[in-house]
């Protein structure tokens, strides 16, 4: 019973006053790269795009 | 001034149709043309959230026909609340990654300040709309989130409005109240958006009015 308890209560990662569930903070991380991607990805063009990559300063 | 034009003018028809139309500028209500520098994943992300709150609100109202009991009793049931809640999961994440590319932009220059506040008001709204949700489970986790939460709510003092221990009080502010104040909010939020434009990179100038629109 007290084994499935804790498989219920699932896996946390503690580290002082911060305490947080695995898959919690597995979602985070993915959420980071899905971020990080989101900066580094060239965004795909049409052909027909007249695209004037001078306009940044 | 002629009785014609004084009647025109005191026409709430006339009144409410020019401040429709002044809402957002010409040709900005759904522009095909954009900024280059919107040319990027990291403008998605606003349109993803916008998305995902449409298949939230479809599928809660698919859930409104079979009753908050449904998906305990029905695969039919128990799919669409799965998908409910997956598309919750999807609103969240995207409307995150959203706020944290307009942090990281200071998305509140160019006078937009009232555009990041409805999009910070309507984030704490959807806060609200998903913790109802949670209390609207009917099962033992909905119970003990209720339990757990009623006095962290008596504590600021709105018990007596907002009672965690009330299903019925609940499930109305999940299907009714927030979704009309978070869907509002969105609206308010796209036409702000509209009216000023996305935000530019800060390396980036603000377009002229007559320059918006160059990139398809």
């Amino acid at each position: 019973m007290a084994q499935a308890l804790t498989v219920l209560s699932g896996r946390y990662i503690d580290w002082g006053v911060i305490s947080i569930s695995v898959t919690n903070a597995v979602i985070i991380l993915v959420m980071v790269v899905v971020f990080v991607l989101a900066l580094v990805v060239p965004f795909p063009h049409d052909r027909g795009d007249t695209t004037e990559p001078g306009r940044r300063r | 001034m002629s009785s014609r034009q004084d009647a025109v003018d005191g026409n709430w028809t006339v009144a409410l149709r020019t401040r429709v139309e002044g809402l957002v500028p010409e040709g900005q209500a759904l522009p095909d043309r954009q900024p280059v520098y919107v040319a990027s994943w990291i403008y998605v992300f606003g349109v993803l959230t916008i998305a995902s709150f449409v298949v939230v609100l479809a599928s809660g109202v698919v859930l409104t026909v079979g009753g908050s009991l449904w998906w305990h009793q029905s695969t039919l049931g128990h799919f669409v609340n799965s998908m409910h809640l997956w598309s919750v999961e999807l609103f969240f994440a995207t409307m995150v990654i959203h706020l944290w590319g307009k942090f990281w932009m200071a998305a509140w220059r160019g006078n937009r300040g009232v555009t990041w506040m409805t999009g910070v008001v309507a984030f704490v709204a959807s806060i609200g709309a998903a913790f109802t949700g949670y209390l609207s489970e009917s099962d033992f986790t909905s119970q003990w989130i209720a339990a757990e939460g009623k006095d962290g709510i008596n504590a600021i003092g709105v018990g007596a409005f907002f009672n965690v221990l009330n299903p019925a009080q609940m499930l109305l502010w999940h299907v009714v109240l927030l979704p009309l104040v978070v869907g509002m909010l969105v609206v308010w939020h796209v036409i702000l958006v509209r009216r000023h434009g996305v935000v530019p990179p800060l390396d980036a100038d603000e377009p002229q009015p007559s320059r918006v629109g160059e990139v398809r």
